[in-house]
């Protein structure tokens, strides 16, 4: 953003990034505030499904049984169907904890990355491509080669953005944004009909990826979608993200740069490529989970598929509630994953709770959570200083 | 002066956490008059200007125009009063047109709606020929000079019928010849009856323009005083004051090499205007050298093109021989062997949320220890910092706290702390000491004159006179972005200050 | 000599302009009605705009310069691909009457929605939660409609909640201070969720009810304005003659919106706030009350694109059914620099491209040229052009100086 001349800058914001906020109040307030956020989405998606005249704790109770999430407690509910349920949950929640880490890096960086579903879309498309190419490669190797280049069209497409707010300055919401809408059209044109990769007669959809790219599952019933070694690859990255942060050189800077650029560059670090770097890694996390995605579960890439995903963007309320801690965003994902699998028409008991309806009982609820973590962000900022909540309450 | 001030202001005490900016201040403005509000940084002018503009509410005391009391809630009240205020910092709106700044809030319209363009033009047109501004209502503000641009925040308290004028250090961001055009205006205005209060800390200025000057000095008025028969000296001896120096025991220097050689620098600062003119300074391992002045004379942009933090636009920066100009703020902490204390501890010095030990290792976390090969050892940054504390005496945290939890003498403790510890030849000091209790200034004076000792070689900057002339060697004073006067420490204070209020040179008045 | 100059400025700005055009008419000759099948139409018209677009950069008018080369290239481009398709198939496409007609149908809710836009923008306020407020406008605004009986009950309605979900984005903007990323971001989930929730439980699955037909006062859909004289299959009669009164209202709201932020002291007073609020409140204005006017006033915008869509274009609600024209709208706001004009041209050339994209296909059915067979690239256009215009490679865009800062005050 360039300076005009003879003018004083605007008045600053209070504090330093948004990102700064979020991630420092962590270790204070921080897992009350996450965990009262959530009870208060739940009490207000509540009142609105009581204000439509069904029973709030009926429908949480179906939507849990849905989720499996009981087999942790053992001796109750049927073993084998809340097997395969959590299965289920943990499916979901494997990308979503990747795209809660690819935002989150962003936001450890003082940048928020929209575009996360463009970025996880650009995986996709990328190991879709290349898990129905190469036939007779040997599987592991194949797999290994969709993941990492997925991996690398995810950090390409982001950092086509991080590229542009270190050279022009281009905010980077705006951009992300866009280039969230460019994946999913040229997805559309790929896949769509008369696509250059279009697989299937007279179906908007990719050829099915070869049969030795799927990913391993190691529990569960394969034919039955049990659940795949994802899972552990995003546990791994979540390791990786606390590990790249707070054990690299590279983490140290993008923490510095979040926190306070000037301080950065004061310390010699270079700002502009850290925005780049960042923004890069955070696409990688999200290319990485559409390949898990592709190659897990989905095994081909439809157009209708393309519109309807909102993996990246349950990302944000991942990254926010998990307050970018790679913890947090593992419970994160796992509560998200089995709100949406527990809403599922799959899972969901349809003479308790209409699964449509709980669906969006879900977009709802998700809604609130990152409506109150953006206030809750400054609660706690201001029980940090009780003076400015009084302050703040007497300007009318 | 016979009859009554147009205002008066009494007993006006304002306090902020830990300081009272105003104290029980007493102030008279009588019809048609100039009064300068002279005083340091900090002495307390802005806030009462800003009292008296209803920016902020005072604690205790009253404000009386044409002798009634008067209660100002907000700027609004203030500019309906009949008060206009220059900022420092002008509050104009850089895409739109002067005729449209000056009539923001108090538009001509026609039927009530549509905004009378033409109209609001044509009184701003004839506004500025009455005062002989050359100013066109249908320009761009950005479009403007600096000294155009305060005419037509002039402009818009005199749109508003103002009475009163307050400009709040006007000439700060004037040029000489645009200062010189600022007094022609102010005492036209004067002549049609306005009266004016004018903010500074330049002597020269004051005695130019005022008709009476009352002198602030730690948010008390010391003195009012006529401006006939004062002179420069007497100012700065009421401005200054005598006060308890903080004495610092210390060795005569014994300089040795010159160790940062600086040669006929220029540098811009954030809005493109030239802040350092052409300054060259050397110093010599072992000796303090202290840059004393008043603010906003370039100091800061002069040590930031010393650092790298700022692009210089000509000149030169020798450290130990090796020639370093334009070189990034990395390769001066680690190829050239500069330590910079900078000036703001809490926006630049200082990541807030980052803990003591990473702070600590702010520059240093690239190279072993800290790292090897990109990969951090967060046990070797805990144990340095460790250390680092015990020998800093760094209080109130471990090396895991947060450095926003300490208080702002053991901030600067860290700072000092990693800036030392790198074993910089060169250690630029900006303002080491602002803010600080008593004792942890003596620490880092103390501190300061130890690193003196072991042969680096210093640059102080500070605003607070005292500071320099008890720990510097060589003392040189910058006035609007040029070295103005060398002194050694056993000059008078009064020298110095008419030294720093731009009173030894002439350039001014040209 | 000032006259001198003046005429050396216009000639060094003419050639370039005039580039500009011969690129654009090495395209538009291989359409109907004209029609040129050679190859050599489009090629050497392009390059005779490139070179004017060289001649002009090197007199320094970069922007218009690179312009001309830009629509030199283009033109040979689209010229060849035209040449591709047979002309029966491009008279398909390109009926230009049809194809205004339909531009304009998609660029209304844009539109309305870039404008709202521009009301909290300028105003200080970053608003990407267009999309949400639009599609709480679709929502409401046919619940309103099928409800009451009656589409201008219907509009209010939708208006109001566009209103009261932009309130919400105003308090956590303005008072608690929060990242107007994040609230925006939240505001869209919530509208996706409470517009989904209520759709399905009030109509289930059998979706909204046919709407009956909307005359001037009443009726459920918004009615579809039939100019007298303009009946006919001709140009105008195509364009002109059908259109529905959201439109024609479009324009109005447009016009008033130029009006307000440009030629009013209200306008004067909201710019200044989004630009530089402390200088907004030195003067006595009250930059929280200009705000949460503003940002209302944008939400009751974007969920009047909505109910159009709803109400007045197809005429049944879908869950999620606004896809993406938010964004759009706030691409087009960013494209058209936040001017209500340039936002309108903005959300017209998208609309085009929008228009293009469901009626290209079919002139490429037989042939070749996959790339033109299937609409989606033309979908790409306004986000590709809205990333060029932010990273200021043509012309930068910038944005009012003080969005997406909370104001503090003293």
């Amino acid at each position: 953003m360039s300076e005009p001349t003879g003018i004083p800058p605007v008045e600053e914001l209070e504090s330093t990034t948004f990102a700064g906020r979020v991630t420092a109040r962590w270790n204070t307030a921080g897992t009350a505030s996450a965990i009262g956020t959530t009870v208060l989405a739940f009490f207000v998606g509540g009142l609105v499904v009581l204000a439509t005249g069904h029973n709030p704790i009926d429908t949480y109770k179906a939507i849990f049984n849905g989720t499996g999430l009981e087999w942790l407690i053992p001796g109750v509910g049927n073993r084998g169907d809340d097997a395969s349920n959590l299965q289920q949950t943990l499916i979901v929640a494997t990308p979503l904890m990747l795209t809660g880490l690819a935002l989150a890096f962003a936001f450890r960086c003082g940048m928020f990355n929209i575009g996360g579903q463009g970025q996880y879309l650009a995986g996709q498309v990328v190991s879709v491509i290349v898990a129905t190419s190469w036939v007779g490669m040997n599987g592991p190797v194949h797999i290994v080669i969709a993941l990492v280049l997925a991996s690398v069209a995810g950090a390409f497409w982001a950092g086509i953005a991080g590229f542009l707010k270190a050279t022009t300055g281009a905010h980077e919401v705006i951009s992300t944004i866009m280039l969230n809408w460019i994946a999913i059209w040229v997805a559309d044109y790929f896949f769509g009909l008369g696509g250059p990769f279009t697989g299937v007669a007279f179906n908007p959809s990719s050829a099915p990826i070869l049969a030795n790219t799927h990913l391993p599952v190691f529990w569960g019933d394969p034919l039955l979608q049990g659940l795949h070694i994802g899972f552990f690859i995003a546990i791994a990255m979540l390791v990786v993200y606390w590990l790249i942060l707070n054990r690299t050189t590279l983490g140290f800077e993008v923490r510095a740069v979040g926190f306070n650029p000037e301080a950065a560059r004061y310390g010699g670090i270079s700002v502009k490529r850290s925005y780049f770097t960042a923004m890069a890694i955070s696409g990688l996390f999200a290319g990485l989970a559409g390949a898990v995605d592709i190659l897990g579960w989905e095994f081909s890439l439809s157009t209708p598929a393309v519109h309807t995903s909102q993996i990246g963007f349950i990302g944000i309320a991942v990254a926010l509630l998990g307050r970018n801690s790679a913890v947090g965003i593992f419970f994160a994902a796992i509560l998200f994953g089995a709100l949406s699998v527990g809403t599922s028409t799959r899972q969901l008991d349809p003479n308790v709770f209409d699964p449509q309806l709980a669906s969006n009982l879900t977009l709802i609820i998700q809604g609130l959570v990152v409506l109150f973590v953006g206030a809750d962000v400054l609660v706690v900022a201001m029980w940090r200083s009780p003076g400015r909540l009084v302050r703040r309450l007497r300007t009318k | 002066m016979e009859a009554a001030p147009v205002l008066e202001v009494r007993g006006i005490t304002k306090r902020f956490p830990g300081i009272v900016a105003n104290d029980h201040v007493d102030l008279e403005l009588y019809d048609g008059e100039v009064l300068a509000l002279l005083g340091e940084n900090g002495a307390g002018k802005s806030t009462l200007m800003n009292v008296l503009f209803g920016l902020y509410k005072a604690d205790e005391g009253e404000i009386l125009l044409n002798g009634k009391p008067v209660t100002f809630h907000s700027s609004k009240d203030a500019i309906g009063a009949g008060i206009g205020m220059v900022h420092q910092h002008f509050m104009l709106i850089p895409v739109m047109t002067v005729a449209e700044n000056i009539v923001l809030g108090d538009e001509p319209t026609t039927t009530g709606i549509l905004l009378d363009y033409a109209s609001a033009e044509n009184r701003v047109r004839e506004l500025a020929e009455n005062f002989n501004f050359d100013i066109d209502p249908t320009m761009r503000i950005d479009r403007l000079t600096v000294g155009q641009q305060q005419r037509v925040e002039i402009l818009k308290a005199l749109y508003r019928r103002a009475e009163i004028l307050i400009l709040d250090e006007p000439t700060a961001v004037l040029t000489p010849q645009e200062a010189v055009d600022l007094f022609r205006i102010l005492r036209e205005l004067k002549g049609e009856g306005m009266s004016i209060i004018f903010i500074s800390h330049k002597l020269n200025e004051v005695l130019d323009i005022a008709d009476r000057v009352s002198v602030l000095r730690r948010g008390k008025v010391v003195d009012t005083i006529p401006t006939e028969g004062a002179t420069e000296e007497g100012l700065a001896k009421l401005m200054v004051g005598r006060e308890v120096l903080l004495t610092v025991e210390k060795e005569p220097a014994s300089p040795g090499e010159v160790l940062l050689e600086v040669d006929d620098l220029y540098a811009l600062d954030d809005r493109g205007l030239e802040a350092v003119r052409g300054v060259s300074l050397t110093v010599c391992a072992g000796e303090i050298v202290g840059i004393a002045g008043v603010d906003n004379n370039g100091q800061s942009q002069l040590i930031d093109a010393i650092c790298g933090l700022a692009p210089s636009v000509s000149g030169r920066v020798v450290v130990a021989g090796t020639e370093c100009h334009r070189a990034s703020p990395r390769e001066m902490t680690d190829v050239a062997g500069v330590g910079h204390i900078p000036e703001d501890r809490q926006r630049r010095g200082l990541v807030l949320d980052f803990s003591i030990a990473e702070n600590i290792a702010l520059h240093d976390y690239r190279h072993e220890p800290d790292s090897r090969r990109g990969w951090l050892y967060p046990g070797r940054l805990l144990a340095q910092a460790k250390s680092l504390i015990k020998e800093f005496d760094v209080r109130g945290g471990s090396p895991m706290s947060r450095a926003g939890v300490l208080s702002g003498g053991n901030q600067q403790k860290v700072i000092l702390a990693r800036e030392i510890s790198r074993d910089p030849r060169v250690l630029i000091a900006a303002q080491p000491t602002r803010g600080l209790d008593v004792g942890a200034i003596e620490f880092v004076h103390r501190r300061l004159v130890n690193e003196r000792d072991r042969g680096r070689a210093i640059l102080l900057l500070s605003l607070e006179l005292e500071e320099i002339l008890s720990l510097a060697d060589r003392i040189l004073v910058i006035f609007e972005g040029r070295i103005v006067g060398e002194f050694t420490p056993e000059a008078s204070e009064e020298e110095l200050g008419l030294a720093m209020a731009g009173g030894t040179t002439q350039e001014h008045a040209a | 000599m000032t006259a001198i100059a003046v005429q050396r400025l216009r000639s060094d700005r003419t050639v370039p302009i005039v580039g500009i055009a011969l690129g654009i008419l090495a395209f538009w000759l291989t359409l109907p009605p004209v029609a040129s099948r050679s190859w050599a139409v489009p090629v050497l018209l392009g390059i005779v705009a490139v070179l004017t677009g060289i001649v002009g950069i090197t007199h320094g008018k970069l922007r218009l310069g690179w312009g001309a080369v830009a629509s030199g290239l283009l033109g040979i481009i689209l010229g060849l691909l035209a040449l591709q398709s047979g002309v029966n198939h491009l008279k398909l496409v390109f009926s230009w009457g049809g194809l205004i007609a339909a531009t304009l149908v998609y660029a209304t809710p844009l539109t309305y929605a870039a404008l709202g836009g521009m009301f909290s923008e300028r105003a200080g306020v970053v608003n990407i939660a267009l999309e949400g407020m639009m599609l709480v406008g679709a929502f409401f605004g046919i619940w309103g409609a099928v409800t009451t009986g009656n589409w201008i009950l219907g509009l209010l309605i939708g208006m109001g909640m566009g209103g009261v979900f932009a309130l919400v984005h105003a308090i956590w903007a303005i008072h608690l201070r929060a990242d107007q990323i994040v609230g925006g971001t939240a505001i869209n989930f919530l509208a996706l969720g409470i517009t989904g929730y209520f759709f399905i439980q009030i109509y289930g699955n059998n979706g909204t009810p046919d709407l009956s037909n909307g005359h001037w006062f009443r009726g459920e859909s918004i009615p579809d304005v039939h100019i007298p004289g303009l009946q006919g299959g001709g140009f105008f009669d195509q364009v002109l003659g059908g259109l529905n009164l959201m439109i024609w209202l479009s324009f109005a709201a447009l016009i008033l919106s130029y009006v307000v932020l440009f030629k009013t002291s209200l306008g004067l007073r909201l710019r200044a706030v989004g630009e530089h609020p402390r200088a907004a409140d030195t003067v006595g204005i009250d930059v929280y009350r200009t705000r949460y006017v503003a940002v209302i006033v944008s939400g009751m915008l974007a969920a009047m694109g909505g109910a159009y869509l709803s109400i007045g274009f197809v005429h049944s609600f879908n869950q999620n059914m606004t896809e993406g024209r938010g964004f759009i709208a706030l691409a087009a706001l960013i494209f058209g620099k936040w001017r209500p004009f340039g936002a309108f041209a903005a959300a017209l050339l998208f609309g085009f491209s929008s228009a293009l994209a469901t009626q290209v296909p079919a002139a490429y059915t037989d042939s070749s040229v996959s790339v033109l067979s299937s609409g989606s690239l033309f979908q790409i256009l306004p986000y590709v052009l809205t990333l060029i215009a932010v990273a200021g490679v043509i012309g930068r865009s910038i944005g009012p100086a003080a969005a997406g800062r909370p104001y503090v005050k003293q």
